[in-house]
Formats: structure tokens, sequence, C-alpha cells
């Protein structure tokens, strides 16, 4: 009922008889001791299989019985086995012997398979011969795991049913185990009409098993049995999986052939182990040259051609040893990347000696490199170069002539440009021809009076408006001095750039208008303001022209009169009288400007015109020791050779060509590439001298206007506040105030009325912090700016707040 | 003025008519195979023959058959010519990108003259799949990074051609078909076995270099027939065989061909090239080896007799730039290239 009763009522040893293996675990017993039934059957087949042989065939006993045993008494197959058995015994004694030198001979059959078992038998396995064909540190992974060596098997014996003496029994065992399991697996697959056939063809399968199935059997019976043909398989290295990798092919030409397997080398065996395998030379399938091949190589068979191949003869016919060589070999010399990259190197090493070549302006001495980039053109251009000049002596070689700015101030239409176009016409700096132009241009928009005006007013809106806007400059030179006219704005809403040309101006010229209400209104307006303003700037000799006399008929009680209103302000404003003089003019006709006004009614007047007060101006004392500070006006391209220049007075010091400055604020260096000084190329220039510097080294972005060029030696310093001595104008408050000098223009406030002092003596007065500076006193103020200019003490600044000119003063 | 005009001949073949002696003599047989079907043709092989390339070699296979005059249209001087010139390694163009290692090109062209069906001027699509066999065969032989940034041209041109059999369009395995040529089938096979080798020796003599030499061989299954005589009618049942370098135009029914190239040194094999039907081929019953495998293997025989033609011929030319060099050095074959 329930299976565990069925285990418990199992009579095991039933169970266990009806198991096939079970005969076989005690098997070596029983063939001891055979039933009577099967030694009588034996005996019966025995004598069968005997006398249908006959006496002609020599088998053995034991043989017949093994036979028998086999095929289970079948005294046919038994018989059919033997004969079959018979027939190659005969040739297989001499093949041992020879088998070395004739294994070509044999075809694939038993006795082959035989020999080469045989053959690796003899040879001792060596570790070499195994990884032969194995390049070094790339021995295939599937090799390198386990080296399972096969056991030098003693030789073995020849077919099961052979009358080897002492051998019948084991390998009657052998056999008998190996063939129940064959024959099971046989009535499966075996058809019956081939069944004589394949028993033959398995017992000498069987067969080839038997060295190793005696091996086992002489380490011990335990190996023995049924499992035999299972171990010896086992202990033989499988290799048909990997066999790719590691074939050795056996080049002998025969061996393999025709049958389509091409014989396998033992396992264990390689070419190495096998020299006499080696030895056999393959044919070597050279032809001789064909009747075309011939026109070519010639016939090796020719015995004056064979020793010296015409190959060659043909080849040295050829100029292939000279010219062709040298062409025939493209890496003979460097590579052509190695060569730009030698170039690139080389250069980069050029820069950086460039470089200090350039700090060091007296190092004559050129090393190789340096020598090598100067032959190679850079695009740049020559380099700047100094010239090393003492400028100051040059300068004093060179003194010829004073050199004097002026500037000419007024108010507006008070017949500034005019009398300046006069005193340029007059003194052929501008010719006939263009005045005549501007004339007839004036003329056509009705501003005849104008012409000479457009001398000096050059552009469009100037022109237009009849007004100066800009600081117009021009050069004129007398016998005795050169001169630089600084023609300012008179209207009042260009102070700004009035202030800027009076920064450059070393005297000044005041303009006049004499008619009858113009110098009333003139001295409430600009005339005042900018006398104040150039004095304030330094300006300490001021002309008076007093101008459109010929208006007023030359009437000396005007000119008087203007005289000692204007010598009173003057001298209020800090002029000494010396330094003032009045010169009675007409610009417009060119009365007593250069030459002596020829209308009778001005003979009143003896005194020096204007040219001659011009010329009697002293000379300035130019700070020429002093260091270079050169605001810039004005920033340009200077053509097509020079890409960058700027344009200024030199205030102080002195430069050359080749320097290298720097630029405040932005703190940037350059180097100077040339210098023109009025308009002339020149190779230094000194302080008092309006100049145009070619720069390189430099971005445009970092020059302005109004921007302080020094040396690096001596910097100027950007400030944020300064305290200022001032000259007030009008009230002041703490206030918004803009802060110019010269050029430059920075919005600021005044934080801070510190004192008012004293006019004369420069003494505290007054209050100490006062909250209010009248107009008129002097004051010293602090000044916060809204970014950091370079500014310097004894800088001369004006404050300006609301249109307004409000202050002038002196940094501190 | 010269006209320059190239004025093509007719493109079908020009053979020559032979007339017969007499009506009375026997009419020839087809050329049939003399060889034991383990021996490969005789090979000539020579290096040096263009002394304007860096290296050439020039290989001609004997006529398999019996060079006696024959009286009939005749098939049986069916014999390889090639010549190959290497050039370089030469620095690439500027116009070439940049390359870390030796640029490889092979170009295989036809003489027009090369087989019996004329070919043109522009390669075709036959000559450009052996030159990209060629290619990958020598591929796999140069050290190409010892030469970075440069180019080596590989032209074979080939001067005869073998000859398709009769029975290539009967065999039909092949199925390459583009009719253009016969070449197109099973003699396309020999001729690169015969590529591979030339090209082979040409760059040993270049002296560009090379891990190992590669040969080429072929090894073909053939029917064979029952009695020479008949036609392949009979064939059917007529056991089938392998022979190796077979000539096309020897055997009746080609059933399967199989080039290799082969470095014998290395044991590598660098090109296979495998056409046809392998089915049932004699061999070992039980063994494991496919019947592509057992073709593949006497491929190799083949090239590995084709090798010894190589070595000998590379030996002969390595000796005589020995002598050239130093006359007074004894000739040893002792930097002989290749030879293992």
């Amino acid at each position: 009922m329930s299976r565990h009763k069925l285990v418990k009522t199992m009579n095991l040893d039933d169970e266990l008889d009806d198991f096939d293996g079970a005969d076989f675990d005690d098997g070596y017993d029983e063939s001891e001791a055979l039933t009577a039934d099967d030694k009588a059957r034996l005996e019966n087949g025995v004598r069968e299989v005997h006398s249908i042989l006959g006496p002609s065939v020599n088998v053995s006993e034991k043989s017949i019985e093994d036979s028998l045993w086999h095929y289970y008494y079948d005294v046919d197959k038994t018989v059919n086995y033997l004969l079959q058995q018979q027939a190659p015994t005969v040739p297989v004694i001499p093949l041992e012997d020879n088998q070395a030198s004739s294994r070509a001979q044999f075809k694939h059959s038993t006795s082959s398979l035989f020999c080469g078992m045989e053959r690796c038998c003899d040879v001792p396995f060596s570790l070499q011969g195994f990884f032969a064909d194995a390049t070094w540190r790339h021995v295939p992974p599937e090799r390198q795991g386990e080296i399972l060596i096969e056991p030098l098997y003693p030789r073995g014996g020849l077919c099961g049913g052979s009358p080897g003496a002492g051998e019948a029994k084991i390998s009657k065992l052998a056999a008998l185990a190996a063939a129940r399991k064959k024959k099971e697996n046989e009535k499966h697959t075996c058809a019956e009409s081939h069944e004589s056939n394949a028993s033959v063809a398995m017992l000498e399968k069987l067969d080839t098993r038997t060295p190793s199935a005696e091996a086992s059997d002489l380490k011990g019976p335990a190996n023995s049995g049924p499992d035999t043909q299972s171990v010896a398989s086992q202990s033989r290295p499988t290799r048909h999986g990997l066999r790719y990798p590691s074939k050795r092919r056996d080049y002998s030409p025969a061996g393999s052939f025709g049958k389509g397997t091409p014989k396998e080398a033992p396992p264990h065996a390689s070419e190495s182990e096998n020299p006499a395998k080696e030895a056999t030379p393959r044919s070597n399938p050279t032809a001789a040259p064909s009747v075309f091949a011939k026109t070519m190589f010639g016939d090796a068979q020719d015995p004056i051609l064979s020793v010296m191949p015409p190959i060659q003869s043909l080849a040295l016919s050829f100029p292939r040893s000279s010219g062709a060589k040298a062409k025939s070999d493209p890496f003979a010399g460097p590579s052509p990347d190695d060569v730009v990259a030698k170039a690139q190197s080389s250069s980069k090493g050029v820069k950086a000696a460039k470089k200090a070549a350039q700090s060091a302006k007296d190092d004559k001495a050129t090393n190789d490199i340096t020598a090598n980039i100067e032959a190679v053109a850079i695009d740049e251009g020559p380099k700047p170069r100094s010239k090393n000049l003492d400028v100051l002596a040059e300068f004093e070689k060179s003194r010829a002539k004073n050199a004097a700015n002026f500037i000419v101030i007024g108010h507006v239409d008070a017949g500034k440009s005019t009398l300046m176009g006069r005193l340029l016409y007059d003194l052929k700096v501008v010719d006939q021809r263009t005045v005549d132009r501007y004339r007839k241009e004036a003329e056509k928009i009705g501003k005849s009076s104008f012409a000479l005006a457009w001398v000096l007013d050059q552009g469009t809106e100037e022109r237009k408006r009849g007004v100066t806007i800009d600081i117009a400059m021009n050069k004129f030179e007398t016998s005795k001095t050169s001169f630089t006219i600084l023609d300012a704005p008179g209207h009042r809403d260009f102070i700004p750039n009035m202030i800027a040309g009076a920064s450059q101006a070393d005297f000044a010229v005041l303009v006049i208008d004499a008619g009858t209400g113009n110098f009333e209104s003139g001295l409430k307006g600009q005339t005042k303001e900018h006398a104040l303003l150039v004095r304030s700037m330094g300006v300490q000799r001021i002309v008076i022209a007093v101008n459109k006399l010929d208006t007023v008929q030359w009437s000396k009680d005007r000119f008087d009169e203007i005289q000692q209103q204007v010598g009173a302000f003057l001298t209020a404003a800090g002029f000494q009288s010396r330094n003032v003089a009045f010169v009675p003019c007409s610009g417009l006709n060119g009365d007593n400007i250069v030459k002596r006004a020829e209308d009778a009614r001005a003979s009143w007047y003896t005194g020096p015109i204007l040219i001659e007060q011009l010329e009697a101006s002293e000379p300035t004392n130019r700070s020429l020791d002093k260091p270079l500070r050169l605001t810039i006006a004005d920033v340009f391209r200077g053509g097509v050779q020079n890409p960058l220049s700027i344009s200024g007075r030199l205030d102080s010091g002195c430069l050359q060509v080749g320097d290298r400055i720097v630029t405040m604020p932005a703190k940037e260096t350059a180097v100077i590439r040339g210098i023109e000084v009025d308009l002339e190329p020149a190779d230094w220039a000194v302080a008092g001298q309006n100049v145009v510097l070619h720069l390189t080294d430099i971005e445009q972005q970092y020059l302005k206007p109004g921007d302080v060029i020094c040396l690096p030696s001596a910097l100027i310093q950007n400030v944020t506040a300064m305290t200022v001595k001032i000259l007030a104008f009008d009230h002041l408050t703490p206030m918004h105030v803009e802060v110019h000098r010269g050029r430059l223009q920075v919005a600021g406030r005044i934080t801070q009325l510190v004192a008012v002092l004293d006019k004369v003596t420069g003494a505290m007065a007054g209050k100490k912090k006062p909250r209010l500076v009248q107009p008129g006193s002097v004051a010293r103020v602090v000044v916060q700016l809204d970014s950091a200019v370079p500014l310097e003490a004894p800088g001369k600044v004006i404050l300006r707040a609301g249109g307004q000119t409000v202050a002038a003063g002196l940094l501190e | 003025m010269a006209d320059r005009r190239r004025i093509n001949p007719p493109s079908g073949p020009t053979i020559t008519p032979i007339f017969l002696a007499s009506p009375s003599d026997p009419p020839t047989q087809p050329p049939h195979r003399t060889r034991p079907p383990h021996e490969i043709r005789k090979i000539f092989l020579k290096t040096g023959l263009t002394p304007s390339a860096s290296g050439s070699a020039y290989l001609e296979l004997e006529p398999s058959s019996s060079p006696k005059p024959t009286t009939c249209v005749d098939r049986s001087t069916s014999a390889l010519k090639l010549t190959c010139t290497v050039h370089g390694p030469r620095p690439l163009p500027r116009s070439v990108p940049f390359s870390p290692h030796l640029l490889l090109t092979a170009h295989v062209k036809f003489a027009p003259f090369a087989s019996k069906h004329r070919r043109g001027y522009v390669r075709d699509t036959s000559e450009r799949d052996l030159s990209v066999h060629v290619e990958t065969a020598l591929r796999g032989l140069l050290i190409s990074e010892r030469w970075p940034k440069s180019g080596v041209d590989v032209v074979i041109t080939i001067l005869e051609a073998e000859d398709d059999g009769p029975a290539f369009t009967e065999g039909g395995s092949g199925g390459a078909g583009d009719g253009a040529g016969g070449l197109s089938g099973w003699g396309m096979m020999s001729v690169l076995s015969g590529c591979m080798t030339v090209a082979s020796a040409a760059i040993a003599d270049a002296g560009i270099d090379c891990s190992d030499l590669v040969s080429g061989g072929v090894a073909a299954v053939v029917r064979q027939p029952s009695f020479p005589h008949t036609q392949t009618g009979a064939s059917k049942a007529s056991p089938k065989e392998i022979v190796l370098d077979p000539c096309p135009s020897e055997h009746a029914d080609i059933l399967a061909v199989c080039v290799v190239g082969y470095l014998r040194s290395r044991d590598q094999i660098t090109e296979i090239w495998t056409r046809g039907d392998m089915e049932g081929l004699p061999g070992e019953e039980g063994s494991e080896q496919s019947n592509f495998e057992v073709l593949l293997d006497q491929a190799v025989e083949a090239a590995v007799s084709s090798r010894l033609v190589l070595d000998a011929a590379l030996k002969e030319a390595t000796e005589y730039k020995l002598q050239k060099m130093a006359p007074a050095l004894p000739s040893s074959g002792e930097k002989v290239k290749g030879s293992d």
C-alpha cells in the first residue's frame, strides 16, 4: 500500500541480482569459476571452431575460447573473427621493425594507429615541445590550466585474438567488460545486416584500449572491471575541443593525404621530439622558368647565367644605385613634421630672447638665436630701437629758436579766430589762394567777415555756426621764435575745451572787442572768466589785443577806457602789471598785427604791435629735468604705419624713440615707435613741445584723452582724494563739482572746507571750518573724486559746477 | 598630330583557330590531371624583376599538362603568370589624414590579354574583389606600426590567368556568375593563391618588416571521373576526391574550392576563401572534423608546399644581395628572410 511497506518487504539480494552491474562487481572471481554449463558450451564451441578452421590455421585454444566467450558461443562469428584476425598478423611483424622509415606506406588502418602509439611511448615528454607553437608570454588560455600528461604506457599488445602468452587472460577480461557494454549499445545502433562486420570493428576498437587497460590492471585489481575503459579515456588528455590553437601540423607529404583526416599527432608529441620526421624533406615544387620568363630572367640552366643570375644583370643595367637610390629612400632625411617641430621650438626660444633683449637696451651681444630671428622677417616691422640719446644735450645743441605756445582767449565774437587768421595770413603761413577761397565761400553763405577765421576753424559745424568749438592749433615762426597758436573757443558752452588749451599755453592773448557795447558785455561774460582761468592755469603773461578799433574810428579814448578797466580787473585777478600789454589792432584789416596801421587815425599808437609783443614774451623755463609727464590731448590712428598715436604737450621731462612708457590710470606700458614734433619726425622731444607719439605694444582701450604718460621709473599716482588750495569764483559749499585738469575731466565733490586763507600770505584767516567760501577768497578744500585719476602736486585744477567755473586751484 | 584615341579590340574571346592536320587524327581528349592529387603544380618565382620599384616579384605556374603540341583548340596551356611590384613605404601625401600605421593598398589588375575573355582597362568587380582578398592576406603579415604616416602600394598584374574549366557552369555551386569573363569561377581561387605568394615575395624583396611570409594554397573537392574518357554523365556515382592546386581545365566537375593564405612559421591563416558544396567528402567516419576542416587542411598543405618555393626564391635573392654588399663575405643563408 504505502511505499514504506514496499521497501520494508523488498528482498535486497534479489533486487541486486537483477541489476546487471552486480555481476561485474565480483566478476573477477566468477571468471575463475565458470559454471559447469558454461564450460560445457565452451568446450563444445572450441571443438566446432577447430573443425571449421581446419589444421591449416594456427589458432590457439585460448583465443578461440576468448572469442567464443565474447560472441556468446556463436561459432560462426568466432570463426569469422579469427579468420580476419589471422590475415593481418603477417605484415605486422616487419612493419614494427622499420616503421620509422616506411611510415609513409601506412594507410589508415589499425596498424598505423598502433605505430603512432608506440612511437609516442618511446619518446619522453618535454614541456618545451608541448609549448613549441605558443609564442612567448602568449600561451592560449585554454592551455594554461591543467596539463595532463599521459603516462608512459608499456607497449601495447596485438589484437585481442592473438595468442599472446599470458596476456590472454587479462585481455579477455578487458574485452569482456568492454564488449558487454558495447554490445548493449550495438543492439540499438547496428543494423542486422552489418552485424558481423561491426562486431569485428568493435573488437578492433576495443584492442586500441588495451595498453591502458593493462596499465590499470597492473596497478591493482580495483581499477579493473567495467570501469577500465572510462578510466583509460580519462587518463588521456581530451584535446579534441582545443585542437586548433595548438595544432602543429605534420607536413609529411603523403602521411595524411587521401583519406581526408590528417593524422593527428599524439597529444604530447611535437615536432621537436621527432627529428626524424622533421628531417624528411618535402619535395620542392620549384619549376624551371617558362619561355616567357626566360626572356626576362634568362635560363637558369645556362651555366654562364647561373653564375650571376640574370635578374641581377638586368637590375644592374639600370641606374638603380646612384640617383634613383636616394630618391627611393624617402625616409633618409628628417621628416617634414620634424622640420616643423624643430622650427617651432627654436622660434619659441627666440621670442623669450627677444623680450630680454628689449629690456636690456644696451645689450649688443646677441646670441645665435636672436641673430636668427632678426634674419627672419616678422610682419610687425622693425622694432623701435632706442638711439640712447642724451636728450637734454641734444636739446641744448639744437636750440636755435625760442618756442612758445599761446592761447587766444576772449569773449565770443571778439574776433579771436579772425585775428589769428590775419596773423597767419600776413606771415604767409596761409597762402593767398586759400584765403581767397575761404573768402569766396564765406560770401556765399553771407559771412564774408568770417573768411579769415576759417583758417583756424576747420570744422563744418564751426564754420556753419561761426563760432570756434574746439581748440584749434596752428604754428608759425618768426625770425626769433616759433609759435604755436591755441585758438580757444569763446563760447561759454565750450569752456572745458578752453581749459584744456590753456593748460598747454605759456602765455595768453586776450582779445577784446572794442565795439560799442561789445566790450562791456564781454567783460561781464567770458573775457573775465577766461582771464581768471588762464591765470589759474598758471599763465602769467597776457597780451591784450583790443580788436575792432576800426569800428570806433581808432578812438584813443575808447582804447584808454578799455585799458583802464581791463587792467584793473587783471591786476585784481593776479596778473602783474608788467606782464600785461595792450595792443590796439584790427583783425579784419590787419592793422597793428604784423604791420603798422596805415590809417592816419591810428597814428597815435606808437607802441609795439602784436607780433612784437608776442616775440617779446620771455621764454618760459622748461622743466626738463623733472620726470616725464604728458597729458594726452588726443588718441587717433596716425596712418597705416602707425595704427595708434597720441598727441599732447610735454608738461615736463623728455622722451625719445624706443622709450617704454606707462599710461595712467590704466597702468599699461607701451613703446614709443616714433615721435613727431610740430608735424616733423624727430628722435626726441622735451618739455614744452607739442608732440605726436606713435606707440606700439598697447591696446587703444588703455589710452584716453586726459590720461597721463609717464616713465616706469617715475610713476604718477592715481588719487581719489586731494587737498586743493583754491581761488573761489563763486560761493562754495560742500557740493558736487567737476574737476578739470587739461583734458582730464572727472566728477567729484567737495567734502570738506578746511579753511579760508589769506590771499597774499596764504596764512589761515577767519574760521577754521567755514560753511561757505565767498567768491574771490582763497580757501583750502578737500575734494573726493569718483574715480582714481593721475594727479600730483603742484597740479592746477579747475572746479566747475553747473556750467560755471566756480574755482581754480592748486593741488597740495 | 598623333591620334590618341584608344581603340578597343573586340570584347569577345580571341582564339586563334588551329586546324587539324588531317581529319583522321583522333579527337583530342580534354586535359586531365596527370599529377598525383597531393602534388601542386611547379612554381617559378623570382624577385627583383622591376628595378624602379622598392620590391618586385614574378611568379608563374608551369602548365600542368604536357606541353606537347595539341591539334585542337588549346586549353591545356593555361598557366598563371603574375608580376607584383611594391612601392614604398613612402610618406603619405598631405591630403591623406594622419595614420599611425602603415597604410596598405593592394591593386590587382588583369592584363587585357590575361584570359581568353578579354578584359577592360578599368578594374571590374572581380579584380576589386581579389584586391580586397590580397589586402586582407597581407595586412596580417605586415608589422605596420613600425611605419607611421607611411603608405605602401602593392600592385599585382596578372599577365596570364587561369582559365575556368568547362564544368564551371555545370557545377554551379560557386554561383558567382557575374558573367563578364569566364574567370569569375574556380580559376579566381588559383589566381588569388598566386597573388598572395607573389605579393609576399615582393614585400620581402622591398624589405618591409613582416612577421612571416604568406603563401597561398588551394585545395578542391572534385568528382573523380570513373574513367577519364567518358563524359560527366556517369560521374554521379563516382567518388569525390580532394586534390591540391586544382587546374580548373583539368577537372570536369569541381564541387568546392578552398584557398588559404597561410603563415607557416606562425601556423596562422590570414585569408580563407571557400566556395562550393563540401558534402559527402571521403573522410574517416567518426572524425570530429567537418568537411570544411578537411578541405582547409588540404589547402594548408598546398600552401606549405608553395612556401618552399617562396623560401627558396628569397634565399636566392638574399644570397645575391649579400654577395653584392660584401663580395668578400661568404654567402650564407643566415639572413634568409622568413625561413624558420
